[in-house]
């Protein structure tokens, strides 16, 4: 799988989850990239990511500066 | 025809070109026949106790064709008595009231030899000092240049001696022999500098002589380290004459030096904060006549901007300098080939597949001929292709349209922190 090809499909399972009203919880960065935690609105369901695509690690960040403004 | 004056701290001269304090300033017939050909100022070659040489000085690497890409030297400061220096400075000063003569100045880490030299130099009608804290070779093994010049107490503290008895403005010329040029610039603003001046030159050794095992270059069998400077040290000096420049501590004219060879590298040092500049390397490899080429190039940069005064462009592209921390993540850039020009050569294929990111194919059309093509997806816009391409125009990096807004490293950071403390408001 290209680099490409890895952050689309990891960039899909973000969609999926935020398309759904699921908003990022909480990210650890990691060696092995970022473990990211969503949860649903109702706060009943959460669900987890390992993403580790440089560019797909940039796109959940910009997800979560869009979700939630620091200073802004 | 654009004003070309410069005022460096009350210090003015009818063009931003200066003799670095070097061989080229080392007399009274060089610096007028300079003046003469169109240099604006000199800095006289370093005055102090005068010192011994040794024979062979001076080596260059040439590179691909190119001579003198960089120059290194062991010689000292002047080698001729004092009052010697001072009469033809008195007499170059009268001749040419109009142009900038400061006089480089070296003493030990001592006050009355500071209050000394300064009341001398002075008499003889300079427009301002510089202090060498920069000689890398020679005169540090005597606790002066580099030595004294990488302590910013010692910056600091000779700065004040010289200011307790000058009346010319004071630049205080810097050393790159350290880990962090702000913190004997700073070190220089509170010693009272009125300006500061950067860069000297860098710690080197040239090269070993494969058949001798000799050092380049060598005086009887034996080397020291030199000063490197010349056209390969510009990229150095000029991120050191901006780091200074961006400084909020750090609020005096800046003399940029360094590398420096045309009127686009002294543009480039302005733009970057530079109040001026000075040329060693560059006329010692051409002579004195380059300065009529950089005269007029900067005329013609500045007419066809529409900029009346030179100036206008101190600084200019201070704002654009940050840190790594405030660029934007989203931004986006990629390679596109241009194959009406490309002499499929195939460098930048090998340069992308061998130590990049293997995104440059090979394809080849109806008629059998071979091209390239970026796989834009996959390029990330590193610049290396285009930077081994041997053709002007054969490859473009083009911007991406991002639908994402920009975001910094420093934002990223902040807002991954802010939901590991707080975990977000999920309800909002
Ligand atoms: C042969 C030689 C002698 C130099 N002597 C002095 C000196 O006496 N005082 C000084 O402040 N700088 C001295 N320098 C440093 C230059 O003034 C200048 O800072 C340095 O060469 C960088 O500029 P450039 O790249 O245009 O050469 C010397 C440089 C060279 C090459
Ligand atoms: S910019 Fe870098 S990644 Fe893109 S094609 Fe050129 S070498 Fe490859
Ligand atoms: S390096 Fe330049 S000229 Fe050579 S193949 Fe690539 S685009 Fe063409």
């Amino acid at each position: 799988m290209t680099e490409h090809q890895q952050f689309l499909a990891e960039r899909d399972k973000i969609d999926f989850f935020i398309q759904k009203g699921f908003r990022i919880q909480s990210v650890n960065e990691h060696l092995d990239g970022a473990t990211v935690e969503f949860v649903h609105p109702n706060g009943d369901v959460t669900e987890v990511l390992l993403i580790s695509n440089a560019n797909a690690r940039k796109y959940f960040s910009s997800l979560l500066i869009k979700q939630n403004p620091i200073g802004k | 025809m654009a004003d070309l004056r410069i005022n460096l701290a009350g210090i003015k001269s009818p063009n931003p070109f200066w003799l670095a304090s070097a061989p080229p300033t080392n007399s009274g017939y060089q610096v007028q026949r300079a003046f003469e050909a169109g240099w604006g100022g000199a800095v006289w070659k370093t005055l102090g106790d005068p010192i011994l040489n040794t024979s062979s000085r001076f080596a260059a690497i040439s590179f691909n064709g190119q001579r003198v890409a960089g120059f290194n030297n062991i010689e000292l400061i002047t080698d001729r008595p004092l009052d010697v220096n001072l009469k033809e400075i008195y007499e170059t000063k009268k001749k040419f009231p109009n142009h900038a003569i400061v006089a480089s100045l070296m003493v030990e880490p001592k006050q009355e030899k500071w209050h000394e030299i300064v009341k001398r130099v002075e008499d003889v009608g300079v427009d301002g000092l510089e202090l060498n804290f920069g000689c890398p070779h020679g005169m540090a093994e005597r606790g002066m240049g580099s030595a004294s010049g990488q302590v910013p107490a010692l910056v600091e503290k000779q700065t004040l001696w010289v200011k307790e008895v000058a009346k010319t403005p004071v630049i205080v010329k810097l050393t790159p022999n350290i880990t962090d040029i702000t913190a004997t610039a700073e070190a220089a603003c509170n010693g009272g500098a009125d300006a500061i001046s950067m860069i000297n030159t860098i710690n080197s050794l040239m090269g070993v002589d494969l058949d001798t095992w000799n050092t380049i270059p060598h005086v009887a069998g034996k080397g020291a380290h030199g000063g490197y400077c010349g056209p390969a040290v510009k990229p150095i000096a000029l991120n050191m004459v901006a780091e200074c420049a961006r400084h909020s501590q750090i609020n005096v004219p800046i003399s940029g030096i360094g590398g420096i060879s045309n009127w686009r590298d002294a543009v480039e040092f302005m733009l970057m904060g530079a109040t001026g500049v000075q040329i060693c390397t560059a006329a010692m490899h051409h002579g004195f006549r380059i300065v009529e080429d950089m005269i007029e190039g900067l005329n013609h940069y500045l007419d066809g901007k529409g900029i009346a005064a030179v100036s206008d462009i101190i600084g200019k592209s201070v704002p654009k300098y940050s840190d790594w921390g405030n660029l934007d993540l989203n931004y986006n850039i990629v390679a596109k080939i241009n194959t009406d020009v490309c002499i499929n050569c195939n460098k930048c294929y090998i340069a992308c597949e061998d130590t990049s990111h293997q995104c440059i194919e090979m394809l080849s059309d109806a008629s059998g001929k071979n091209y390239l093509r970026v796989w834009e997806e996959d390029c990330v816009g590193c610049n290396l292709c285009a930077i081994v391409c041997p053709v002007d125009g054969a490859i473009e990096m083009i911007e991406v349209p991002n639908e994402m807004p920009p975001m910094t490293w420093n934002e990223r950071q902040a807002v991954i922190n802010a939901v590991i403390t707080s975990k977000v408001d999920t309800t909002k």
